[in-house]
């Protein structure tokens, strides 16, 4: 379902150019679980990013269910990344301004396909089942960074999308939120069949990936 | 649509102390711009009064007679003093233009107003009268005719309706727009014919018909000085030639102040438009940093599908509401101040010899609208261009807060 082909990306910066990632070529079956592992600068974000339709590539291509994701115009990218592609930061991602529960529908807003009051009860259903039922009408500065990460997942799955990027989505959680975390991930890889690529330092849950990927120093190492 | 506003009304709801400091920034540039514009334009118009539309440089009366030597708008005052209504054309004076004869005649009871109102009925001469017609604002759309008045601003009734004069019908023909002063603003004109066929209704006042109503008769002439003649010589040759007249001309001393007040004005103009520049350059300022701080946010929301027209359009509908309500804010702002300063300008201008007219409501309500429109359009556009340069970068480099 996913296939890069020679994928590269430089940052043009006032030491000269940075190359994050070069030459990367890639294939992820529907419904798989690949891992992303890699030291630090690496380039996994940047890799993540270019497939995830956020930042276009100095180079290859990016194929996600037959369509060329970098040559789709500026509103279709818009638009695939809104119903196809679910995406959770290394950070904190949430919009400090909205509730949990307008931070979760909002993609489903934007994309229009259930109307308010749909999404509105798909978005309480996510945040339901990431046991923050309670905290529908909270603001992300009152809950924690663990229940912040929830609400970012819960976002990434409203549209239900075909593919689930996570980039490093427990970085900053302790051990047993982050077992709480990867397990909710891979329970909808593997009951709904969403194809996950996600970024991780633990070698333990990358082994139970059907696919490894190591980068170091912006390439693929076997 | 309803999705970009609900997201910049949280936005600007969520950040009060922001919002609201931009907010109040906005009222007090767009309440100090309107509040300017306004009276600006009222004692620009209650100069013109004094100026351009006054009509007589100087007026003739009887020696006795009471005059109001400080009105900018030279007006004949009510006596029981008469001249001959042909005294100044009999005299043939070389520095006089234009002369307009008036009859007036003070009146109780006359139907006209209140009961006890003093009505005063002034009769001109159409052909001739130069100070009263100008100002007409309202008219029926063909010539004064017997038997029709003019009412003066302060009057109201609609035109062509019928005015009852000591029992009389009579047709409103025309209203005379503002100009503050007493005489004109409560008068009820008509031509010398009209008044005539009314001399036989008002009552006497004691012994007398009083004396204008006589043929031939008049209160005073407004007049004008020829081309090229100065005060001096008219008022000379006037009163060597015409006995127990009196010349009344503006004090002249007051055209200096109101030089020092046209200055003024343009000096209040600059700094209004310098004010507005840089309330202009400000806003905008502040909207490419908001845009700035704001770059992770606008990244998410184009991560998960916003348009760029989205995101250009929640910024802008942002800026509009915040800047809108700080123009409405401001224009109130200035209604308010202007009300309670205007006894005190009111009263100055009057000691200078201006009467005040404020600007008429519509105008005043088209001046508060442009305030608004353009303190929200200040906001669009200062957020138009920040917002659509960020809206063109990656998504990603806008959630990690680069460029
Ligand atoms: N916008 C940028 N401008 C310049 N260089 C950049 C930019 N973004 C990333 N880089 C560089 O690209 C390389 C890869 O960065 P990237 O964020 O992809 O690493 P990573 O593998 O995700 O690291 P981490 O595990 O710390 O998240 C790094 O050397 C980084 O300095
Ligand atoms: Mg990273």
């Amino acid at each position: 379902m996913l296939a890069c082909r020679q994928v590269s990306k430089s940052y043009r910066t006032e030491r000269g150019i940075v190359t994050a990632v070069s030459g990367i070529d890639l294939d992820v079956a529907a419904g798989e679980f690949a891992a992303v592992i890699g030291r630090s600068g690496s380039g996994k974000s940047t890799l993540m990013a270019v497939i995830g339709g956020l930042s276009r590539p100095s180079g290859g291509t990016v194929t996600i269910d037959g369509t060329d994701l970098w040559r789709l115009s500026d509103n279709a990218l818009s638009g695939f990344r809104n119903g196809k592609i679910g995406y959770v930061f290394q950070f904190a991602s949430l919009l400090p301004t909205l509730r949990l529960i307008d931070n979760v529908a909002l993609p489903a807003m934007l994309g229009r396909r259930h109307g308010a009051s749909g999404s509105y009860a798909r978005a309480a259903g996510l945040l339901e089942r990431m046991g923050l039922g309670g905290y529908l009408d909270a603001y992300p500065s009152e809950i924690s960074a663990g229940e912040q990460r929830r609400v970012a997942i819960a976002r990434a799955l409203i549209n239900d999308p075909a593919l689930l990027l996570a980039d490093e989505p427990t970085s900053d959680l302790d051990e047993q939120t982050e077992g709480e975390i990867m397990n909710e991930l891979l329970t909808i890889n593997r009951e709904v069949g969403t194809t996950l690529i996600l970024v991780t330092h633990n070698l333990a849950l990358a082994e139970r990936a059907q696919q490894v990927v190591h980068i170091a120093n912006g390439a693929i190492v076997a | 649509m309803r999705l970009l506003a609900n997201l910049a009304l949280q936005n600007l709801g969520r950040r009060k102390a922001r919002s609201l400091l931009l907010i109040a920034a906005v009222a007090i540039g767009s309440g100090v711009v309107f509040t300017g514009a306004t009276l600006m334009r009222s004692i620009d118009d209650s100069m013109a009064v004094g100026f351009t539309r006054l009509g007589a440089d100087m007026m003739v009366v009887p020696e006795g007679a009471l005059t109001n030597i400080t009105a900018a708008l030279l007006t004949v005052e009510p006596t029981d003093l008469v001249l001959d209504a042909d005294v100044l054309a009999r005299a043939h004076i070389a520095s006089l233009g234009r002369i307009a004869p008036q009859k007036i005649v003070r009146v109780e009871h006359s139907g006209v107003g209140g009961h006890h109102d003093l009505v005063d009925l002034i009769g001109i001469d159409p052909a001739r009268d130069f100070t009263i017609q100008p100002w007409l604002k309202d008219k029926l759309n063909r010539d004064l005719r017997a038997g029709d008045v003019i009412l003066g601003a302060g009057r109201d009734a609609p035109l062509g309706s019928q005015l009852l004069i000591f029992g009389k019908p009579h047709l409103i023909y025309g209203k005379l727009g503002r100009t503050g002063v007493g005489t004109h603003e409560r008068g009820v004109f008509m031509s010398f014919a009209t008044l005539e066929a009314l001399a036989g209704s008002i009552p006497q006042h004691g012994d007398a018909r009083p004396a204008v109503l006589s043929l031939g008769k008049v209160t005073g002439f407004l007049v004008e000085l020829a081309p090229g003649a100065t005060a001096l010589q008219a008022r000379f040759a006037i009163l060597s030639a015409v006995k127990g007249a009196k010349v009344v001309t503006g004090d002249s001393s007051l055209s200096g102040i109101r030089q020092g007040l046209a200055a003024l004005l343009q000096g209040i103009l600059a700094l209004m438009v310098l004010m507005f520049a840089s309330m202009a350059v400000m806003v905008s300022v502040l909207f490419s940093a908001i845009v700035t701080e704001r770059r992770g946010e606008l990244g998410l929301l184009k991560a998960i599908g916003a348009r760029r027209a989205q995101l250009v359009g929640m910024m802008v509908v942002e800026a509009v509401i915040a800047t809108g309500v700080g123009g409405v804010l401001g224009v109130a702002l200035g209604v308010l101040v202007m009300r309670l300063y205007e006894r005190s300008l009111v009263y100055y201008l009057d000691n200078i010899g201006v009467p005040f007219v404020w600007l008429d409501l519509p105008q005043t309500v088209a001046y508060a609208a442009a305030a608004i429109v353009l303190a929200s359009a200040i906001g669009a556009l200062g957020a138009l261009y920040p917002a659509w340069r960020a809206s063109r970068r990656d998504a990603y480099e806008l959630v990690r807060g680069e460029g």
